[in-house]
Order: C-alpha cells, then structure tokens, then sequence
C-alpha cells in the first residue's frame, strides 16, 4: 500500500502536478546533485580503498575483498545515517543538541581512558568488529550546538558574550580531542568555528584573536608535551620537505612516495592497479591518509580531476542551501558543514601534496573507515534536513 | 528573527572555498604534468631490487687434470641494509642473530660499518652457514625482518697446501683495489684471487655475473621477478704443473731445511785461531726458508716450484677471526719469517758462484777469453787487482781478492792453471775475479758484463704468469747512484762504478740481485742453446664445465681448449756457437760428473762427491753449486744455491734450489735438486698425491709438514769447500 501511496504522488508527466502533494513536503525537497555528489564519491572511494588494500591483504594471505568488504558495509551504514538524518527536522535535533553534545564530550572524555593505543594515540573504541572514534561524532554535535546557539542570536553582529560562550564550548572539545592526541581532528573543529563565526558576524578582531590563541595553545602544546613530539615532527617534516635527518625521515619519505604517486599519474593515470607505489605497499596509511595519492596514481589527472570536481559539486551545493535556507539555524548548519568538510578535503589533499603538513585527516567519503563515513553522512544528512524543510 | 545572512559573509566563505580548492587543483595539475618526468625515473630504481647472481669460478688443474682449486656451493646469510638503518633496532637485530649464526656481534656490526660490502646488495653476514640453520632462519622470517639466505660459492683446495704458492688464494676486495675492481663492475662483495693463479688470472676464472631483478614493496617483500640475466660461468685453467712432482719437491725441500737445522754452522776464529768470543762457539744453520723449482727447459712450463714456509691457502676462506689469522700469518719484520712470499718469484738473492756461467759465457761471446781450449789461467789462490796502483791499495781500497779456503790447508785453495772448464768445475773465485776486472778495464770501462748477462734475463721480470714477480737488479753505474739515493748504500760509495764492483759482480755477489726463477730460466737458455723461453705456470685455458673424471680429476680428454699457451714467448734466441756454448756445459758437466784438478792435491769438482750415486746414465745432467754470502759473511749466514739442467734433449728440465742460511751450495741445494733429478730419472718415485683432510680450524700450524718418505736421494756428502 505504502508503495501505490507513494507512486500516486509522484508528479504526472502532464506537469500539472499532483495537488493532493504539498510543494513543501520534505520528501520532494531532496538535493539530488548532493546525493549523487556522495554516492559518486564513495564509490570512488570503495575502488580507491580496494586497490590500495589488496596488496597488502595480499602479502598476508589474506582475501584481498575483505577490507573493500568492510569499507561496503560503512557505505551501507552511513547511508541508512544519512536517510535517518534526513527524516528528522532538524529544528528538533537542535533542541537535542546540548545532550548530543555532552554525550560526545564525555565520550572523548572516556577514550582517554578506555580507547585502544594505536600509533601512540587513543583515537577510538575498540569494539570487537569495529571501533568508534568520537572525534567524527563531535563534529556533528559541535555543528549542531554551535549553530544551533549562534543562530539565536537575533543582532547581526556577533555580541563579545557569545563570542567568549562560543570559544568555551569549542574549547572543551578541542582540547579533549587534543589529549588523544588528534590535531588534525581539532583543526576540523576549529574550521566549522570559524566558518561559523565568520558567518555570526564576528568582528574580524575575534577571529584574528581566536587565530592566535590557537597557534599559541598549539605552540604551548607542544613544548611542554602534551602533543606528543611526533605530531610536532610533522610539521617539521612538512617545512623541510627534503630534509635527511634521521627523525624525520618516515614523515619526509611518506609525503615524498606520496608525491612521486600522483606526479606519475601524469595525464591518464597508470591504470586501476598498476600504480607501482600505490599498489606496491610503499606509502604508510595509504588506504586512510593518503587515498588521494591512490586515484592520482591510478587514474591521473583525470582521476583527480573528477574526484575534486566531485568535491566542488558537493560544497557547492551545500553552500546553496545555505543560501537557500530562510531560517538563521538551517543557514548555520549547512555554512558550518561547508567550512568542515572544505578545511578536511583541503587539509587531507592538501598533506598528500605536499602543500599542508600530515596529519591523520582522513578523506571525506573516499577514505577506508566507518567513523568518518557516518560523521560525514550525518552532516550531510542534516544539511538534507534543512533544504528538506526549507519550504515549511 | 533576524535577517537571513548577507550574501557579502557567504560570499567571503565561497570565496575561501574557491581559493583551497583552486590550490589542490593547481597543485595536483603541476604534478601530475610539470614535475611528472622528473618524479618518474627515480620510482623506478625505488621500486626494484637487483640481487646479482655471481657465476661459478673456473677450476684450476694440475698438467694431469687434478683438481686443484674447486667450488662449492654455500648457503650465505644476508640481511636487508634498510631494515638496520637505525642503530637500536640493528644492535637488537643482531644480538638475537649472533646466536643463531654463531658470530658475536661486533663480526656482524663490523660487516655493516665496513665500506667493502656493497651498499646497494644485502648484506652477507655470514658465508657458509648449514642447511639447518638456513631453515631456521628462513621459518622464523617475522622474527629476523630482512634476514634472507642466499646461495653462493665457495672456493675448495681439495689438495692444499701442496702448491699453495702456485695456485693462490681468494679475498675480499682491499680497500685499495676498490676503485679498480669497481672499473670492471665488480660488486665490492666479491671475492677475488689475491695470490697466485688465482690473482693473475682473475679475469679468465671469474666469468661473467648475472643479475635478477624484482620488484618489491615497501615492505621490501618481493613481488614478482622482472628480469633474470643468467650468470655465465668462469673459464678452467690447466697448470703446467705437476701436482706428484710439486709434492716432491716440497717435501725434499722441506726436508733439506729442517736437516741442515740440526747441522752446526762452524766456529767463527780470530786471527790467532781461538774462538772469536762475540759469537757462540756452536752455531747450528737457521735454514728458515727456501724454494725449488722444476721447469721444462723448451717450453717454459713451470712443473713444480716450491716455496718454504709453505701455508694451507684454504685458511683464507675457513672463516677464522682476525686474530686467529695474526697468530697463523704473523707480522713479522723479519722476511726469513715472510710467509706468503713465493721466493722462487719474489726471492732477491746474491746467487753466488751459480752466476759463474754466464760470466764466463761474456768471456767467450765478447772475446775477452779468445781460445777457451787454450787460454789458462794460473790460480794462486789470490788475486790481486792489475789496474789498481800499489800505492792505492796500500790507502785501502780493497785490491787483493781470495778464493775460498780449502779445509787442509786452511789457507785459500790453489788450483794451479786452470781453464775456463776446470774453474767452472771447481768453482775458482780468482779466475772469474780476473774476468770481471779485464772485462771492464781492457774493453774501455763499457758495462759488457752486464749488457751479456742481461740477455740472459737478469736485471728484468722473466714474465711469469704470477704475480709480484721481483725483476732482478744488476751493478751497474745508475744502480749504484740509485741505491745511493735510496740510503741504501753509503752515499760516497754510490758515486762511481768501480773494478771491485765488477769483480764481485762476476762471481755473483755484490749488488746482483736475482730470484732463483731467472736462475731457471737463464740455465734453460743454456741448456737449449740461448733460447730465452718465457715461463709460465698456465698450460691451458680451457672452456667453462670441464667434465669430472677419476675422483679428484677432471677428464681433460673431454675439455675445450680456448687457448694454448703450452709454449711459453720466446724472449730472445742468444747466439751460442759450439765453441761458447760446449766449454761452459763440460765445466757444468764436471761438476757433477767430476774429475775436478790435481794442483797440490786432488781438488774435486763441486758436486762430485754428492752425486755420486745419482744415476749419470739413466740422465745426465750439468750443474753449477753456488753459496751466497749474507750478512757479515758469517758462515751461518751462506745461503745454498745449486742449479743444473738435463744433458738429454728428450727429457727438457731444468731444477733450481736456493735455500736461505743453509750452507754451501753442494751441501743444501744440490741434494734438492739431485732428488729432482733421480726422481725424473726413474730411480726415486714421487709419492702419490692424495686429496688433503679438511683444514683443522683448531690447528696452530700454517700449513701441515711435509717431509719425504725416504730423504736418501738427499744423502751424499756436499763438498768442504765454498763453493
């Protein structure tokens, strides 16, 4: 029954439409291009991570599929999130916004304690199956918090007092996500805050203020440890991209295969599976960190050049909607949105290029990985919330 | 509510977007286009590894087809530089490896640090480990990250250290020889031959390595093979050399030295007859070292030739720690010790009055004796230099010259008028002493004497096919300013060629310099009427793969030959009229055969006595004895000389011993060489060769003793005279 209700809605091809259907029900209000956008990306993505896991799978004896596979069933999930999202008015997931917000913060709290040590840093829960990372979750609580606060702000120029409850709030994530020690999750963080406050209204004081708090803390941070040194040899590596000496050598070879991967592309590409150094195990967290290198290699320009099309489409049609948008919340969320997933695929490419320093960003959508993929598709999915609705 | 956000902040944020992703786009585009080609080659090397293949040394084998040097294949541990780069992983690395391949780790951490392991190839850690503990190794790949076992050859001496000299041994390559051997794409991993055939003939034994290429991961886990270039095997060497032969004649030898030990040297007196009392009253000989050699007058092949202190040349590769080896090859200033010293090539000897017969030869061909039947010379047992005036010799300089004593009379023996034959056969000081004084005085000061013997082959490398050949030296003018120059003589002294230095020169002493090879090859050229052949221990190249015959052989019959170098280069062809060539081989000849002069009494030829029962029918041979006076002139300090060739041109020989602080040259070196002789004569036989026991890796000794089974062809008493 449910499918006949939903075939006679549908609009005749006589144009005249189907009166009995509201021109603002949420259902007929969906971005397409957004979706397309993601599904192309993801599937992009599922190859990416295909051929960068298979030779290392493949060296262990391992199924080469069974990392694509996993990757497949994070698709699946992130797409149910999305349309979970998507079904629920975002006016009243801002209403739930403080107690998200709490649960992500003690959630971050709780890694610190109880998360599994990987690479020197507790990012995630180990589940059995697979492990949660609160840091992408915070981005989409933070979203919705902060746009949620900032927006009821009725004068259009941000006043000092939501400026300073802005940085409190943002504060205790980010130095949460700074203890594990994630930088790259924090800058994200940091990104969707200014984007935020630029859009506030903010006097350019505040944020120049912000700006320089963050490089001071970040400074501070790794004098007296608590960014481990490593994270601070990233940033090194990244101003001496030739440099020989020994600590940093893994960080300079790592960017320099990574570079050498998407400069041998060239035009066409060296084939699906031909890249000698995406295929050849050569660069370290190549399927997370360094999936660009991967497409370049393998596809060339033209790989890339779609993928950052795909990108362009994507930010570009949530910045519509946010143009769109007739209420302050629904413009919040999807310039907050904006601002994150650009500073992510700008900072995630951007490290593979050489032109950002490496930090363990992965790819929005491409990357292997559940966490992110389901952050990212909740956000997306709120954005779909907010043009949904954007008729009411 | 307020106002929808102006389009001014959302175009500010547009903006910004539009900015990063312009730069990613820029960015990817210069890559992937601008820099492309110059990223692309340097993937390439990133991505693969060559691990070159090296080829099967060529064997070397003995005139017969004996197997003298062979190869085994061996199982070497090799290790992945890039997985030691860091100094805490490595030093963890191999404290668990050092147990594994038995090597303390310091051998291994020496390996790393060490320029002369490639650094571009894995890094052998140890050659020659077992089956099991390759197993071992390679089951516990996770627990050894890099550790690898790769297959290699291994240089086997089945017959050592008989021949040791000859054949030579295989080392790492110096760091001197470095840049050379890399000039001929050597991996500095090689071994190459550092002595001996070995050495000189590296380019014919090595052959050609090969190479595989793969590609690999970062992991350095191989992926696929991309190419393989086969190697290409060395090519064999066939010796001239006779391994039953060499044996024996390092087993005579050796067996002459260690008797003349237990043989006093004789008291040193003062003028007044007591015992001089600086020096002991009992003197034994050191005889520390010597060689011997056998060739084939016509054609230059080396058959045997020895060299004592002798050494097993398979301590080279046994794998022994730096210090065993000081304790085996000591450094020793002292060159009686010198170990690996081939004196038949490198000796530099006086030769004593075995340089007699080509004095007297520059007698005859420069026509300084113009009748040898008729000229004679009246031997007082002195001579007294003619162009010298009395009253210079009365200043000092040294004009009286005397033969050797003769032990009944204890005055310098005389043996009346002599001929150029009779003084060969008695060895007559004086009479050569006259020919080196007229030679120079009488023909206008002109170097004639060295310009003859020179022809010869002294004063200038034979050629042989070893290395570190020592060319000779012959007194002349510029030698003298030379050594001068060199502080090696007194500078005042170095000024001028004078009479005496020619005297000396004609009875072999003096500044000539000569290794007993040259002796050898200077005899041959007399014995097969002044052909100057080239000598050479090499008979054959021979095609890689040799078959194996008999155990211990290979079936030459089933050999290729590439090339044939049985006939050695003539150097020069000596004209040697009768009337030069036969007074000089009867005086040779009565050496051995006697009768030597009656003058006072019966003065025997120098050998006459020793070879008097060696077989002179079965083949007759002529020789010349000769003792080399060394430091002081101190009677333990006479070096043995002895020289003699076959009088039958069917059966070619010629046979030089030369043995160092040992006696005079009828009582060590003749015997050697009579036991050559009765041996090739048919009436001793050489024993057997059998293949050696493996090397004993506890033993102190150098190399194993070697003695004949029965030194009676030794026996026979040497004369009492100097000769």
């Amino acid at each position: 029954m449910a499918l006949l209700e939903a075939v006679r809605r549908r609009p005749s091809l006589s144009g005249m439409g189907n009166i009995r259907s509201s021109m603002a029900d949420p259902s007929r209000n969906i971005d397409w291009l957004l979706v397309f956008a993601v599904a192309a990306l993801s599937t992009i993505g599922a190859f990416a991570v295909y051929s960068t896991t298979r030779p290392r799978l493949l060296s262990r004896g391992v199924d080469p599929y069974y990392l694509l596979q996993r990757q497949i069933i994070y698709i699946i999930a992130a797409a149910v999130v999305m349309a979970l999202v998507m079904a629920v008015d975002y006016e009243w997931l801002r209403g739930r916004a403080e107690f998200l917000y709490g649960a992500s913060l003690v959630a971050l709290m709780l890694v610190l304690v109880a998360g599994a040590v990987r690479g020197g840093a507790r990012l995630s829960f180990d589940l059995g199956i697979v492990s949660l990372q609160p840091a992408e979750f915070t981005k989409f609580s933070l979203l919705l918090l902060l746009a949620g606060y900032l927006s009821e702000e009725e004068n259009d120029e941000l006043p000092y007092h939501r400026f300073i409850m802005t940085l409190v709030i943002v504060g205790s994530s980010v130095g949460l996500v700074l203890l594990q020690p994630d930088l790259g999750s924090a800058t994200v963080l940091l990104a969707c805050t200014m984007g935020l406050l630029l859009v506030a209204g903010s006097k350019v004081r505040y944020i120049v203020s912000i700006t320089s708090l963050a490089i001071l803390s970040a400074t501070v941070a790794a004098w007296s440890g608590v960014v481990r040194s490593y994270q601070f040899r990233r940033f090194e590596a990244f101003l001496n991209q030739n440099s020989t000496e020994e600590a940093l050598k893994d960080v300079v070879l790592q960017v320099r295969f990574a570079k050498r991967a998407v400069a041998t592309g060239g035009i066409t590409g060296k084939g699906f599976l031909n890249g000698p150094l995406t295929n050849g195990a050569f660069i370290p967290v190549q399927s997370t960190d360094f999936i660009f290198s991967a497409i370049a290699e393998q596809f060339g320009l033209i790989g890339a050049g779609v993928t950052l099309s795909l990108f362009t489409l994507l930010m570009w049609r949530i910045w519509r909607i946010g143009r769109l948008s007739r209420t302050r919340l629904g413009q919040f969320i999807a310039l907050g949105a904006f601002s994150m997933i650009l500073w992510q695929t700008f900072q995630n490419i951007g490290m593979t290029l050489g032109i950002m320093p490496v930090s363990g960003l992965p790819l929005p959508f491409i990357s292997y990985g559940g966490s992110h993929m389901v952050a990212f598709a909740a956000i997306v999915g709120l954005v779909q919330s907010v043009h949904m609705r954007r008729l009411r | 509510m307020p106002a929808t956000i102006s389009g001014k902040r959302l175009g500010v944020l547009g903006g910004l977007a539009l900015v990063l992703l312009g730069l990613v786009c820029t960015r990817t585009w210069f890559l992937q286009v601008v820099d492309a080609e110059s990223l692309e080659s340097r993937v390439a090397e990133v991505r693969s590894r060559t691990v070159s293949l090296l080829p099967e040394r060529g064997r070397i084998f003995d005139t017969d087809g004996r197997v003298l040097a062979d190869n085994e294949r061996v199982l070497i541990a090799t290790i992945d530089r890039s997985v030691v780069r860091k100094p805490a992983e490595r030093a963890e690395l191999f404290l668990r490896l050092s147990g594994a391949l038995q090597t303390p780790v310091t051998e291994l951490e020496r390996r790393y640090q060490s320029k002369l392991y490639d650094p571009l190839q894995p890094l052998p850690l140890r050659e020659g480990i077992s089956e099991q503990t390759a197993l071992f190794l390679r089951e516990r790949s996770e627990d050894y990250p890099g550790v690898d076992v790769e297959e290699g050859w291994r240089r086997e001496y089945p017959y050592a250290p008989i021949g040791a000299h000859v054949v030579g041994f295989m080392g790492a390559i110096l760091e001197r020889q470095l840049p050379y051997y890399k000039s001929l794409k050597y991996s500095p991993n090689e071994r190459v031959g550092q002595y001996g055939v070995e050495q000189t003939y590296e380019s014919v034994l090595r052959g050609k390595p090969g190479y595989v290429r793969y590609e690999v991961n970062a992991l350095g886990q191989i992926i696929r093979e991309i190419e393989r270039v086969e190697p290409i095997p060395g090519n064999d060497v066939q010796l001239s050399i006779d391994l039953d032969y060499q044996q024996f004649v390092e087993q005579a030898l050796e067996t002459m030295l260690g008797l003349r030990r237990q043989v006093d040297a004789g008291t040193v007196k003062l003028e007044n007859g007591d015992p001089d009392p600086q020096y002991p009253e009992v003197n034994f000989y050191k005889a520390p070292a010597g060689s011997a050699l056998l060739m084939n007058y016509d054609t230059g092949e080396v058959i045997a030739m020895a060299s004592y202190p002798n050494f097993d040349n398979r301590w080279f590769n046994a794998g022994i720690s730096s210090t065993k080896f000081k304790q085996l090859f000591p450094d020793s200033k002292d060159p009686d010790q010198a170990i690996i010293v081939n004196r038949a090539v490198s000796g530099r000897y006086n030769l004593g009055s075995t340089f007699k017969p080509f004095t007297a030869f520059a007698a005859l061909d420069s026509g300084q004796i113009a009748d040898p039947l008729k000229y004679k010379y009246r031997d007082e047992g002195t001579y007294k230099l003619e162009s010298i005036p009395n009253g210079r010799c009365q200043e000092g300089v040294k004009c009286v010259f005397k033969n050797a004593f003769c032990s009944a009379t204890n005055t310098p023996c005389r043996y009346g008028p002599v001929t150029i034959e009779d003084a060969l056969a008695v060895s007559s000081d004086t009479f050569f002493y006259k020919i080196g004084e007229q030679i120079l005085t009488q023909r206008g000061y002109r170097p004639i004497l060295e310009e003859e013997v020179r022809n010869f082959g002294f004063g200038a490398p034979t050629g042989i096919d070893l290395p570190f050949e020592y060319g000779g030296a012959l007194p002349s003018k510029e030698l003298k300013a030379s050594l001068a120059e060199a502080g090696a003589i007194p500078k005042d002294e170095g000024r001028a060629y004078y009479v005496g230095d020619n005297v000396q020169f004609a009875i072999g002493q003096g500044l000539l310099a000569a290794t007993p090879l040259q002796v050898g090859v200077s005899y041959s050229a007399l014995a097969n009427n002044g052909r100057v052949v080239t000598p050479h221990v090499a008979n054959r190249i021979l095609e890689s793969g040799t078959p194996d015959g008999d155990a211990g052989f290979a079936d030459l019959s089933k050999a290729t030959v590439i090339e044939d170098r049985v006939r050695g280069k003539l150097i020069r062809n000596i004209e040697m009229p009768p009337e030069v060539h036969d007074p000089i081989v009867r005086g040779l000849t009565r050496v051995v055969n006697g009768p030597g002069v009656d003058w006072d009494f019966y003065h025997k030829a120098t050998g006459e006595f020793l070879f008097k029962n060696y077989p002179k029918k079965s083949l007759p041979i002529a020789g010349k004895t000769g003792t080399a006076q060394g430091f002081k002139n101190l009677p333990w300090n006479d070096s043995s000389a002895f020289a003699a060739f076959s009088l039958d041109p069917t059966r070619p020989f010629t046979a030089v011993a030369y043995l160092e602080k040992s006696g005079y040259g009828s009582q060590a070196a003749a015997p050697v060489v009579k036991c050559v002789f009765s041996a090739l004569a048919g009436v001793v036989d050489p024993q057997e060769v059998i293949p050696s026991n493996p090397l004993d890796i506890n033993s102190t000794a150098v190399a194993r003793s070697q003695r004949l089974v029965s030194p009676l062809c030794l026996s026979g008493y040497g004369g009492g005279v100097r000769d």
